[in-house]
């Protein structure tokens, strides 16, 4: 007789991989039907709603590919990738990568990227929103240490920089209408960033040294840096514009000076 | 006067399971209904969903339904899990916290599903275990619903009402009567729902769920689906009834999960379960003591 735990275990391995257990099925009760078709009752419940809950966290993906092909794809996830926690709205971050490397996708080279983008406005949504710094919280960093300043920018800020043009991909596939819009795949990639603000879930398109500049801010590289990153990009980039338009955006939301760098801690670390 | 005290505690007592469609709405507009309930694990994010939450609890009492504690896992429940529901029963402060008597959780995987659990001494000890861990992080007692099944194993040596008695002796948890999922389990399994509900203890009662289920048709047997995705049929209307007239005026709430509605039907859904309990009260108070 299987222990509790040895049942869990080889039903969790049965909905998950198929895999046969004589010993969990000798311990269900056929009732008049089939055992396996009672199994089948939850494994069909597992796979359609973790299917449902990916859809809904990547919804263009699941347009671009037509429902089917997405359930298919879904499941081979699921198998390889299941979740290990209960809150649903965290699952999914592998599954752009998985996408990326699933053969049968193959042919939509850009389909990974849509669903990276999907990806961070799913958590742009979640995110909160902090009080905003002005420029004048730059006023309390010495001078000669403006180089080592990091920013802490808004939890639902993120960037994203793809090959292919993903912010119109993914906004000619908001309805399962046909877009009457042409997108050329070599029409040039784009670097974009995406938030939250004022309850909305919103991306834009930026230059190259401006996403340069803000992606690296954004990863915790220090300013100098991070304008270094921008120059190598264009030439002409302006720190001077550069550095109040992020504040502008109401994107700062913490600044202090890298860690090696705290003295007496009068700044705090984001 | 009776009459009219009688059905305005009646309205009070019956809820909405809020779902995302219809919070804008129901924020702008305010209607009568005596409680949400909310899905726990939907809130675990924080962020902007608290913000939401907040803006309901000031106006609607709130009850917190779990569906991923797996309160039937023999590796125990996640103290991760556990922490973050503490940290939204701070937050809502609801009337209820309710969870459910299964599994979804094994080798660490989340399978997303209200799982089948044996009713044996050995899982009556460690769900007992997972309850007191999960109340005493919580500071509270919570209810235990009884589950849709599709299937019963042959090692069960209690009957359902007879487990969920024996959690109630042992952890001083209530229960959570989901007439729908009796109904459903005892059409799956061949049972008899009413006797099911007779079995249940009035004084261990504390909410009531109804809601839709889908029949399909698998090798020529009719099989009932759990899925929340119609309106309550009228043989659970019925067996409403029976609980009404059993455990009283409790805590009765109307679940609607897939191809949800607009949110005027749903209140439609509420207005039945309104007159329905008002009816059964009625009856209740004839029948001899």
């Amino acid at each position: 007789m299987l222990s509790l735990r040895e049942l869990e275990s080889a039903f969790g391995a049965w909905i998950l991989h198929g895999t046969e257990s004589p010993a969990l099925a000798e311990l269900v009760a056929p009732n008049g039907w089939p055992v396996e078709e009672r199994l089948d009752i939850y494994r069909n419940n597992v796979f359609a709603s973790l299917t449902k809950a990916l859809a809904s966290t990547f919804p263009a993906v699941s347009r671009l590919v037509d429902e089917r092909f997405f359930a298919y794809a879904a499941h081979e996830f699921i198998r390889s990738r299941p979740p290990r926690e209960s809150c649903l709205a965290a699952y999914g971050a592998e599954f752009p990568d998985f996408l990326g490397g699933f053969p049968p996708c193959r042919e939509l080279a850009y389909l990974a990227d849509v669903a990276r983008l999907e990806w961070l406005m799913q958590q742009a949504a979640q995110a909160g929103e902090l009080p905003a710094l002005a420029p004048a919280a730059l006023a309390a960093v010495p001078e000669d240490e403006a180089q080592h300043i990091v920013f802490g920018l808004q939890p639902s800020i993120a960037y994203l920089r793809s090959s292919f043009p993903v912010d119109r991909i993914w906004a000619a596939n908001q309805s399962c209408e046909a877009s009457e819009e042409t997108i050329t795949l070599d029409a040039g990639g784009a670097s974009l960033e995406v938030r939250r603000a004022g309850g909305q879930i919103t991306y834009r398109r930026l230059d190259q040294a401006s996403f340069a500049f803000r992606a690296a801010l954004g990863a915790g590289v220090p300013l100098g840096a991070a304008a270094d990153a921008a120059l190598a990009e264009d030439a002409d980039f302006d720190l001077a514009c550069a550095l109040p338009a992020l504040f502008l955006d109401r994107a700062v939301v913490s600044i202090g000076l890298e860690r090696d760098l705290l003295s007496g801690g009068q700044h705090e670390c984001p | 006067m009776a009459h009219h005290d009688r059905s305005t505690s009646t309205a009070a007592a019956i809820g909405l399971g809020l779902r995302a469609p219809h919070v804008a709405e129901v924020l702008s507009t305010r209607p009568r209904i005596g409680w949400f309930e909310i899905h726990a694990e939907n809130y675990f994010t924080g962020g902007p969903a608290w913000a939401e939450l907040d803006a309901v609890r000031r106006d609607y009492p709130v009850s917190l339904h779990g569906v991923g504690l797996s309160l039937g896992s023999a590796d125990g429940v996640s103290d991760v899990h556990l922490a973050r529901l503490a940290d939204l029963a701070r937050r809502a402060e609801p009337f209820l916290i309710s969870e459910h008597l299964s599994w979804s959780t094994a080798d660490g995987v989340y399978l997303n599903d209200l799982l089948p659990l044996p009713y044996t001494e050995e899982a009556l000890a460690i769900v007992a275990a997972n309850i007191d861990r999960a109340q005493d992080v919580l500071g509270r007692r919570i209810l235990i619903e009884n589950p849709s099944r599709y299937l019963r194993y042959r090692h069960s040596t209690l009957s359902e009402p007879e487990f969920l008695t024996e959690l109630v002796r042992r952890t001083g948890c209530g229960i959570l009567c989901d007439v729908n999922n009796i109904y459903v389990s005892a059409k799956n399994l061949g049972f008899d729902a009413a006797r099911t509900i007779a079995a249940l203890d009035p004084a261990a009662v504390g909410e009531i769920h109804l809601a839709g289920h889908s029949s399909c048709e698998r090798g020529g047997r009719t099989v009932l689906i759990d899925d929340h995705g119609s309106e309550v049929s009228l043989l659970v209307w019925a067996l409403y009834h029976l609980a009404i007239e059993r455990f009283g005026l409790v805590p009765s709430l109307i679940e609607w999960d897939t191809d949800i509605p607009d949110f005027t039907t749903l209140l439609a859904e509420a207005r039945r379960a309104e007159r329905a309990a008002q009816e059964s009260l009625v009856v209740g108070d004839a029948q001899p003591a």
